[in-house]
């Protein structure tokens, strides 16, 4: 848009330095012609007084040679005979210079011509009748013929000489007429072409002045842009660079300068320069990179380490462009970031991660060991126990039979808090495989290990056809396992349960419970039983490690085997929800991502 | 060599778990002749014998001294004269981890040991009953873990 303007800006300022120019011309080439014009009439008002004076010289030298020889006649004197003759001379003379003069007029070359013959024949005549004189004849009818004659051709000349000498006062006159137009016309033209030539100086004048104030507010805004980049340089700590490729010139900007720790500009932009200042482990890298960025439009940040003069190390991160100039030469354009807090944050921040995680991996080899090496010593307890209770229970008394199996009892207790407490660190731990798998497959195999209790029970399990998802399949099937294993346990003593699945798809949106759910659709799987329900209240409490609302007597449970479903629940990156009322049944709610 | 009884090897660090194992074979009224060793080196000294007996099930505790069970399953496999052995892994515990591993070295069947003397019976009998040519046919992954 600027580009535009400014170029139309400078298309019409040559307008009109092309129009003043051709002004300036016209003007010059008018003024030219009038001076000649005047010239030359000056020169034809001339001409034509010299061509009158000559005629009228003619006819003087004429009227000499007339007198001449009429003295000639009266006094015989050859004295006048010499007159007569200069006149003759005279008149030739006047004749050539008279040639001269009219060359460009035809017309009175003719005149001329006829004079000149008239001339011719009035000397003839002369020379005639000089024999006339000579012999004394002048008495003769002849000479009075000629004599005659000669007055005759006398009066002609005078006619003659009339006749040109008005053709060229009339010639005279039409030349001055056109001579006084051109010049009544001269000053107004000469007015008028300065008027547009002031014009359009003035025009010029207007547009440069005005340009002039772009070009001043646009470099205004240029400095306050310039400025605000170079704060925003030093706050972000970063600096831009520009590789003229095929001059090869730098340009570093002052904060460029900053980042390698030096005084901006301090020493000159070239490629070696910048290279001392690159981590010698890092040179390599720098300028492959550095030439990968000249044939390749865009590439990826490079990462590099620079060392300041004062040691200390920093990670910069630069990113390049390429693109060609106005003057069609290859321009890169970087910029340069000190991303040592970012780097350093992070080194920090996988440090931590990484005791954290070998924190988590020895807690959770900790627990597998503990829950593992305690089967073994427990495991004996019970064998022994039952090889008790087997051969040697009739050698108790009552009391120690009743303490036999408060012993039993205990031993069976902490080897289901042992295996649950193994499961939960299984489910802890980071190799879970996704495989897609058919749920209700699944299903199947959990509800097999819990055929004893479902026949003992006698319950009654309906199940919805459910879908085939991407899961940890194993996590998924102890989920079903413990959910349904919940319900038969909590079940109410006197009536038989009746464990319900219903699976439907949902959108997240249209689930007030999923209202923080990332994923758009879920598989919603609800098991709903009628046991012995819970108050609403410990919803949430029920999936915490080792929390039971119920006593041991009356109910088996460990307190981890609803953590475990939580904490699968959680590995699937889904939700699971409790919903109780006490005396009627508890919901089970969970929902998996679909994929 | 003709025996008209079942030869079975226990091997298992486990004073205790001998016992236990001894006891269940004498209380099952089965002719089996049971013979145990402490340790897989132990174990594999013996098997390595030119003119040993070779048992018809070799039960096999993964966590020993010496030898591991595990070490002890490869070396069987890798042997020739050993390598027809039915092996019966018999461990405390049945970690994914130990039941794969075990299942792809060879092993024949995996038993995590019961913590109820009547079970132990059960399994030991079941055990030695087992058509180890049938049983080794249809093995996979999900009958390899005997379950009760």
């Amino acid at each position: 848009m600027i580009m535009n303007n400014w170029f139309k800006s400078t298309l019409f300022l040559k307008i009109i330095l092309l129009l003043s120019l051709f002004v300036i011309l016209v003007i010059g080439g008018l003024t030219f012609r009038h001076i000649s014009n005047l010239t030359s009439s000056t020169e034809v008002v001339v001409k034509t007084y010299k061509v009158n004076l000559e005629l009228e010289q003619i006819i003087s030298y004429l009227r000499d040679a007339e007198s001449g020889y009429r003295n000639y006649i009266v006094t015989k004197d050859t004295f006048y005979i010499e007159s007569y003759l200069n006149a003759h001379k005279k008149v030739n003379n006047s004749f050539l210079n008279l040639r001269n003069l009219i060359k460009v007029n035809s017309e009175q070359q003719e005149n001329l011509k006829i004079l000149n013959k008239l001339t011719d024949s009035l000397f003839s005549s002369f020379a005639e009748s000089k024999v006339f004189v000579k012999n004394d004849e002048t008495n003769t009818e002849t000479f009075k013929t000629l004599f005659f004659k000669e007055k005759v051709i006398i009066d002609s000349i005078r006619r003659q000489s009339m006749v040109m000498f008005q053709l060229e006062n009339k010639l005279l006159n039409e030349r001055q007429k056109e001579f006084q137009s051109d010049l009544k016309f001269t000053p107004l033209f000469f007015y008028v072409v300065l008027l547009i030539m002031l014009l359009l100086i003035i025009i010029a004048y207007t547009k440069i002045s005005n340009d002039l104030k772009n070009i001043k507010a646009k470099n205004d805004q240029l400095l306050i842009f310039k400025e605000s980049t170079n704060q925003s340089e030093i706050i972000g700590k970063h600096g831009n660079w520009v590789w003229h490729i095929d001059s090869d010139k730098y340009v570093y900007s002052d904060n460029l300068y900053r980042l390698l720790g030096e005084e901006p500009q301090s020493f000159e932009a070239t490629f070696d320069n910048f290279l001392k200042f690159v981590h010698p482990d890092d040179v390599d890298k720098f300028a492959e990179e550095l030439d990968k960025m000249i044939d390749e439009e865009e590439l990826p940040f490079t990462n590099y380490r620079i060392i300041q003069k004062n040691g200390s190390i920093k990670y910069l991160k630069a990113f390049a462009k390429s693109f060609y100039g106005d003057d069609g030469q290859k321009i890169l354009l970087g910029n340069t970031s000190d991303v040592t807090d970012e780097i350093e944050n992070i080194l920090t921040l996988e440090e931590q991660n990484l005791e954290l995680e070998q924190n988590n991996k020895e807690l959770s080899a900790f627990n597998y060991a503990a829950s593992h090496d305690l089967q073994e010593p427990l495991r004996k307890i019970l064998t022994f126990i039952s090889r008790l209770e087997e051969k040697e229970s009739d050698k108790f008394s009552d009391t120690g039979q009743q303490y036999l199996e408060h012993i039993k009892a205990a031993a069976s207790r902490m080897r289901l808090l042992i295996d649950d407490l193994l499961q939960f660190s299984r489910t802890n731990k980071p190799d879970k495989e996704f495989v897609n798998a058919d749920l209700n497959e699944l299903f199947e195999n959990a509800k097999q290990d819990l055929t004893e209790i479902i026949s003992e029970k006698k319950a009654q399990i309906k199940i919805a056809t459910l879908p085939k998802a991407t899961v940890i399949d194993f996590q998924i099937q102890q989920l079903f396992l413990n959910l349904l294993s919940n319900s038969l346990k909590y079940s109410k003593e006197e009536t038989a349960p009746i464990i319900k699945i219903y699976y439907s798809k949902v959108e997240a949106d249209k689930e007030p419970s999923l209202y923080k759910a990332p994923q758009s659709h879920y598989h919603k799987i609800t098991f709903t039983d009628n046991g012995i329900g819970f108050d609403q209240k410990y919803a949430k409490k029920i999936f915490d490690l080792f929390n039971r609302l119920h006593n041991k007597q009356d109910y088996s449970g460990t307190g981890i085997g609803l953590s475990i479903c939580k904490k699968i629940i959680q590995n699937h990156k889904g939700f699971i929800f409790a919903n109780g009322e006490i005396n009627v049944g508890s919901v089970f709610t969970i929902y998996l991502p679909v994929n | 060599m003709q025996k008209d009884y079942i030869y079975i090897i226990l091997a298992d660090d486990d004073e205790d778990d001998i016992l236990f194992f001894t006891d269940a074979f004498d209380e099952l009224k089965i002719n089996t002749k049971v013979n145990s060793f402490k340790d897989g080196e132990e174990l594999m000294n013996y098997l390595n014998k030119d003119n040993a007996l070779m048992p018809n099930v070799l039960f096999l505790d993964l966590n020993m001294p010496k030898k591991t069970g595990i070490e002890c399953l490869a070396e069987i496999k890798a042997s020739q004269k050993m390598s027809d052995i039915a092996i019966a892994i018999y461990s405390t515990s049945a970690s994914d981890d130990d039941i794969e591993k075990t299942f792809v070295l060879g092993a024949n069947i995996y038993i995590k040991k019961p913590s109820d003397f009547k079970k132990l019976k059960k399994v030991l009998s079941e055990v030695v009953a087992i058509n180890w040519q049938y049983h080794t046919n249809a093995l996979n992954k999900d009958n390899f873990l005997l379950r009760l």
